[in-house]
């Protein structure tokens, strides 16, 4: 079911061994999400927590049957954001936005982010 | 712990900048060595040390990261730093080097380690076993030569798991190829875990306008650490 809300992107662009500094993951970044894939998820914030070592989005997204599920956006570390161009006050509760990231690996509805899409359009990146 | 370590960089630092003496010196003066100061960051982030396997392990090593389980074992989960190798090679924050003839400092952002490099001395007797160990330095050339023992066995050489002991063996060979660019080239020994030394090199790249900033990791961390 959860599978239906997630868009893969047409191709794989996370190459193990050649990330670049492009993501600021710190804990079991390896080992908890799935680097081979990207996917989107669209939906609500709720809450968006500016913290180290990780911060995090938390986003409300309606599936099909419109029912919510909640979803779980982590960032990198706070400098490493803010030198990216993030603020404290990027997000707030209301805000409409799409996360694309890399999935969790085991299913569960978690994302680590590579790029956020703003209801305008606008694009910020989570990497430099 | 960690706090203690913070302020003892913070007061070393200050030491530092209240000094007559230079960073480093200009290569191109006599007599003078390279300056490595500045902020630098890893060109790319490598989280494994063998992407694809074949670390050469003792039998003992290879069935302990067999057992070991990255989502949960890894120390780095509960905030411990990740010591010396790895912080060097794996970890995508920059660090601070801070050059004096009797030391070469390093701050980490990611860790908020402290690694000192102690220049004209002797590795010293009798060695309680630390994260980052006793780093030793000498000039050769354009290169700065860092051999570092006295490691205690808590740390992984990777994000991968790679264990080691405390006979673990680092020798770095740091050389600024051009003024954006440190290149440190790693050997790697620990005869009680490896079946030869692993090399590994990392590139870092200057970020001349970036100051290191506050990194409290025991914030908000969500991960758990061997299921505790």
């Amino acid at each position: 079911m959860r599978n239906k809300l997630l868009v893969f992107s047409a191709t794989s662009i996370f190459l193990l061994l050649s990330l670049g500094v492009s993501t600021f993951a710190h804990h079991g970044f390896v080992s908890w999400f799935d680097t081979s894939r990207s996917v989107s998820v669209k939906g609500t914030v709720t809450t968006f927590d500016w913290t180290n070592p990780h911060a995090y989005i938390y986003l409300d997204v309606k599936n099909e049957k419109g029912a919510v599920e909640k979803w779980s956006i982590e960032l990198g570390a706070l400098a490493m954001l803010a030198r990216a161009g993030w603020r404290r006050d990027t997000l707030k509760s209301g805000d409409e936005i799409t996360a694309i990231g890399n999935p969790a690996k085991d299913g569960k509805p978690t994302l680590h982010l590579s790029k956020i899409v703003f209801a305008n359009g606008q694009e910020l990146s989570s990497a430099l | 712990m960690r706090n203690r370590l913070i302020l003892s960089a913070a007061g070393v630092v200050a030491m530092l900048a209240f000094s007559p003496a230079p960073r480093g010196q200009d290569a191109a003066h006599p007599g003078s060595v390279p300056d490595i100061s500045g902020v630098w960051l890893v060109e790319k982030f490598a989280p494994l040390l063998f992407p694809k396997g074949g670390a050469p392990l003792q039998p003992w090593a290879q069935m302990k990261l067999k057992a070991t389980n990255p989502q949960t074992d890894d120390p780095n989960l509960a905030c411990l730093p990740e010591g010396v190798p790895r912080f060097m090679i794996s970890v995508p924050y920059p660090m601070e080097i801070f050059q004096w003839p009797s030391q070469v400092l390093i701050i980490h952002e990611g860790t908020s380690v402290l690694r000192q490099i102690h220049m004209g001395r002797q590795h010293l007797k009798d060695l309680d076993p630390t994260y980052a160990g006793d780093s030793v330095g000498k000039w050769e050339g354009d290169t700065l030569v860092v051999d570092t023992i006295g490691f205690n066995d808590k740390t992984w050489l990777d994000g991968g798991a790679i264990p080691h002991t405390e006979a673990l063996h680092v020798v770095e060979r740091i050389r600024r190829t051009d003024h954006d660019t440190l290149v440190d080239e790693f050997t790697i020994d620990d005869p009680m875990a490896y079946t030869k030394p692993i090399t590994a090199l990392q590139i870092y790249k200057l970020k001349p306008d970036w100051e290191i900033h506050e990194y409290v990791c025991e914030e908000n961390n969500k991960y758990t650490y061997q299921k505790k």
